[in-house]
C-alpha cells in the first residue's frame, strides 16, 4: 500500500482553461463578468436594459449558458449586438471549457469587445464553483424571492464582488425585508458592492454603469 | 448538483496519480472540502460511488475532510466562533467587522493505492 501526497485542486483543470482564456481577454482588454443567479432573477431582463443603454458607447457581446433553448441570446441579439448561447443538456454551470469553444465558434465576433457578459445557467450553487476568466461575478437576487438568500448560499454570495438586487420597483407589492438582506450580504462580503436596481424603471443602474466603466479603465491601464 | 463532475475529476486526478507511481487498485482518496466550495459532502460521496462503482477501483473509499470558513475581525483580530452555518453580523468582542477567510477548499489531498505486488501477495 502506498500513500502520495497529492495537494491538488480538484477544478485545476479549469482553473488552468479559465487562465488562457483571461489571457486573451487581458490582450483585447475585453472586461469579462460573470452574472449567476436562480432562475427568474431576471439576469436577462438586466443585461437587455444594460445593453440598450450602452451598446452607443461600448462594443458588447453576450454569452449565454441555459441548459435548453436558444432564446437567452435571441433576445440580446434582438439589441443589435453578437451573442452565443451554450446549451449545457442538464448541466447546471458553465465551465471554461464551454466558452472558449463559445469564442471559437463565433470565429472573432466575440474577441473585439469592450465588455462580455457571460450569463451562467440559473442555479446560485454549482456556477461558483467555476471560474471562466471573468474580471468578476456578480450575483443577482430579486426582492420576490426569499430574503434568506445570502445566508442559505454563503458561498456565492462571500465570493461576488458584486451584488445585484433586482425589481426593486416590487418592492411595494412583496413582504421583502431589505434592511435584513442588506445585513446578510454585508456580513457575508464586507468590502463587497450592492446595488439596488431596477430594469424596468432604470433605478439604480446608473451604478452599474458606473461600476462597468470603472472596470473598462482598470482593464485598459 | 454538479457533485458528479467534482467526483469525476477527483477519481480522474487520483487514478492518474496511482498510474504514475506504477500503482495498482485505488484503496482511498482523502479530500478537503470548504465550507464555501459549494460542495455537498453527502452527494460528494454519492457521486464518487456511482463513479468508481463497476470499474477497477471499486470500493475505493472517499474521505472527506471538512474545513469551515472563519470570520476574523478586521480591526482586532479576533477569530470569531460561532455554530456551523450561521454567521456572526459583527466581532463579538469589539464590535468590529468581520472578514471571511478559507473554507473555499476543493482539494485531493493524498491517495492511496495497492502496490502492484499487493493483488498477487493476496492470493
Amino acid at each position: 500500500m502506498t500513500q502520495v501526497d497529492v495537494k491538488q485542486k480538484v477544478l485545476a483543470a479549469n482553473m488552468e482553461a479559465a487562465a488562457r482564456l483571461r489571457e486573451g481577454f487581458a490582450r483585447s482588454r475585453t472586461l469579462v463578468v460573470n452574472l449567476i443567479s436562480s432562475p427568474g432573477s431576471g439576469k436577462t431582463t438586466f443585461l437587455e436594459r444594460t445593453v440598450a443603454d450602452l451598446k452607443g458607447r461600448f462594443r458588447l457581446g453576450g454569452i449565454e449558458g441555459d441548459i435548453a433553448t436558444e432564446r437567452d441570446a435571441d433576445r440580446l441579439r434582438r439589441h443589435g449586438i453578437p451573442a452565443r448561447q451554450i446549451l449545457t443538456g442538464g448541466s447546471c454551470h458553465l465551465d471554461a471549457r464551454q466558452v472558449r469553444q463559445a469564442l471559437e465558434d463565433e470565429k472573432g465576433a466575440l474577441s473585439a469587445l469592450d465588455v462580455l457578459f457571460i450569463e451562467n445557467v440559473g442555479n446560485l450553487i454549482c456556477p461558483t464553483s467555476y471560474d471562466l476568466g471573468e474580471d468578476f461575478k456578480v450575483v443577482l437576487l430579486s426582492v420576490t424571492e426569499g430574503e434568506d438568500k445570502p445566508f442559505k448560499y454563503p458561498a456565492i454570495f462571500s465570493k461576488a464582488p458584486v451584488a445585484v438586487l433586482t425589481k426593486i420597483d416590487l418592492l411595494p407589492h412583496v413582504d421583502f425585508d431589505l434592511p435584513a438582506v442588506r445585513e446578510q450580504i454585508r456580513t457575508l462580503n464586507p468590502g463587497g458592492v450592492l446595488l439596488e436596481t431596477s430594469a424596468k424603471t432604470g433605478a439604480g443602474m446608473a451604478g452599474w454603469y458606473a461600476l462597468l466603466e470603472s472596470g473598462l479603465v482598470r482593464k485598459r491601464s | 448538483m454538479h457533485e458528479t463532475g467534482v467526483a469525476a475529476e477527483i477519481y480522474a486526478v487520483s487514478r492518474r496519480t496511482a498510474d504514475a507511481h506504477a500503482g495498482g487498485r485505488l484503496s482511498s482518496v482523502r479530500v478537503l472540502v470548504g465550507e464555501l466550495s459549494a460542495i455537498e459532502p453527502d452527494l460528494l460521496a454519492f457521486a464518487w460511488e456511482a463513479i468508481t462503482s463497476g470499474g477497477p477501483d471499486a470500493g475505493a473509499r472517499l474521505d472527506v475532510e471538512w474545513r469551515a470558513a472563519r470570520q476574523t475581525c478586521a480591526a482586532c483580530g479576533t477569530v470569531a466562533e460561532r455554530a456551523p452555518g450561521s454567521w456572526l453580523k459583527l466581532c463579538p468582542r469589539c464590535g468590529g467587522v468581520l472578514r471571511i477567510e478559507g473554507g473555499d477548499e476543493l482539494d485531493v489531498r493524498d491517495v492511496t493505492f495497492e502496490d502492484a505486488g499487493d493483488a498477487e501477495a493476496a492470493r
